[in-house]
């Protein structure tokens, strides 16, 4: 009797299966859908958000711009008047609106370049920065303070002041050196022509050596 | 967090014998379940077997149905997967190929070499063929070059270029399957029994 019953439950095995199949599949349909969460996780996010590491400082990027590292990819991400108006040299305007845009992607999204983000402060530049490392981007640098920290420090640095230490002057040579590759002119550097001073022609007779007769002879 | 090889979470130069441990299995459960008879293998064009059908489709369906399950669990990224590109008039011209060769040899390219294994001699003939046709199509592959690269549509899933919805496909896609393993059970008690 036992037996029977079990062949019974066992012939129905393969309705069993394909009803599985099917209920399993339904499922699929029914679940409810949510939007997939792109990107690194929000706790990585975070750790990096808090983290000063993107900072790049201006002395740095004046460094790097002079010695032109090929490695590194500047973009400004103000809009476009802005980046007409006044911006680092070589560097491709993303504007921050746009920045997600695909013609924009292969600058961003790449792992050859260091790529020096920046706008008037680092506020924008640190939103663009937010959304591309929200996106697994590599290599995303912030440039600190931004274009107007740019001018205050390279392009027109305080002079230091006589009671400050030695570093302040030699962070100012460089500053200022920096400020002359990018096109600043001092005043100091226009001296006045010094008059050459008219020397008299000295007149130095070189008195002939007389030959001399010879004398005896043989 | 999978795929595994792609994430890294197993190293790419695993892949080669984690490939060789799979075809081992695969060609064992091929043997086991009587895969490397010719005659079981062409009962589906006769309508007197259909075990090919039911564990193609089968194997097809349950990983589909799991994948995406992997997938809204968050443990697999479809996105990731790798989808075989398309060329089409290279893939109907070579289906027709291979389909006339699967019912004049009664092999399938993974089941010969699984008949191979156990020495049966129509397979050692048919893997001779095979190799014969593969040279014949090397040496003119100048000819056949524009079909093989040609007609290219991407690395497209059949919900993709359909444009439906996955989910919507997978579930038809499931009922299409049990309804032809229904309609094949029909067909096959049509037939009178046929000892192979």
């Amino acid at each position: 009797m036992v037996k029977k019953k079990v062949a019974k439950v066992l012939d129905l095995r393969y309705v069993v299966l394909a009803g599985i199949l099917i209920i399993l599949a339904g499922g699929l349909v029914l679940l409810p859908k949510y939007e997939k969460h792109e990107g690194i996780k929000p706790e990585q996010l975070l750790s990096n958000v808090i983290s000063p590491e993107r900072y790049i400082s201006t002395d740095k990027l004046a460094d790097i711009l002079i010695n032109q590292d090929p490695s590194y990819l500047l973009i400004d991400v103000r809009d476009e008047e802005s980046y007409t108006k006044y911006s680092l040299p070589n560097a491709i305007n993303i504007p921050l609106k746009k920045l997600l845009s695909e013609d924009f992607e292969a600058y961003l999204n790449q792992d050859q370049y260091n790529v020096v983000l920046y706008s008037n402060d680092n506020f924008y530049a640190d939103q663009a920065w937010i959304i591309c490392n929200r996106l697994d981007y590599k290599n995303l640098n912030v440039l600190k303070g931004g274009i107007n920290k740019w001018y205050e420090t390279i392009i027109n640095p305080p002079k230091p002041t006589e009671n400050m230490p030695a570093e302040a002057f030699e962070l100012y040579t460089f500053r200022k050196a920096a400020s002359m590759y990018f096109g600043v002119a001092y005043p100091e550097q226009f001296k006045a022509p010094v008059a050459k001073k008219v020397v008299p022609k000295k007149v130095i007779t070189v008195k002939k050596k007389k030959k001399a007769p010879a004398e005896g002879g043989c | 967090m999978g795929p595994l090889i792609p994430n890294g979470i197993i190293p790419q130069d695993w892949d080669s014998i984690i490939a060789i441990l799979i075809g081992l299995v695969f060609g064992f459960v091929l043997e086991a379940s009587g895969f490397s008879s010719s005659r079981k293998l062409a009962g589906i064009f006769y309508g007197y077997d259909f075990a090919v059908l039911k564990v193609f489709f089968t194997a097809a369906v349950v990983a589909l149905i799991g994948m995406y399950y992997m997938d809204y669990l968050g443990y697999v990224d479809i996105t990731q997967m790798y989808v075989h590109p398309t060329y089409l008039w290279g893939a109907i011209i070579g289906g027709v190929i291979m389909g006339i060769g699967f019912v004049a040899g009664g092999f399938c390219p993974g089941t010969s070499l699984c008949a191979v294994a156990i020495g049966k001699v129509d397979a050692i003939v048919y893997v001779i063929g095979i190799i014969i046709g593969v040279f014949i199509f090397s040496e003119l592959f100048f000819l056949f070059q524009p079909i093989y690269e040609g007609y290219f549509m991407g690395n497209i899933t059949l919900a993709d270029s359909l444009g439906v919805n996955p989910y919507w496909f997978i579930f038809i896609f499931t009922l299409i399957a049990i309804l032809s393993f229904v309609i094949s059970d029909i067909i096959r008690k049509r037939n009178k029994k046929i000892f192979y």
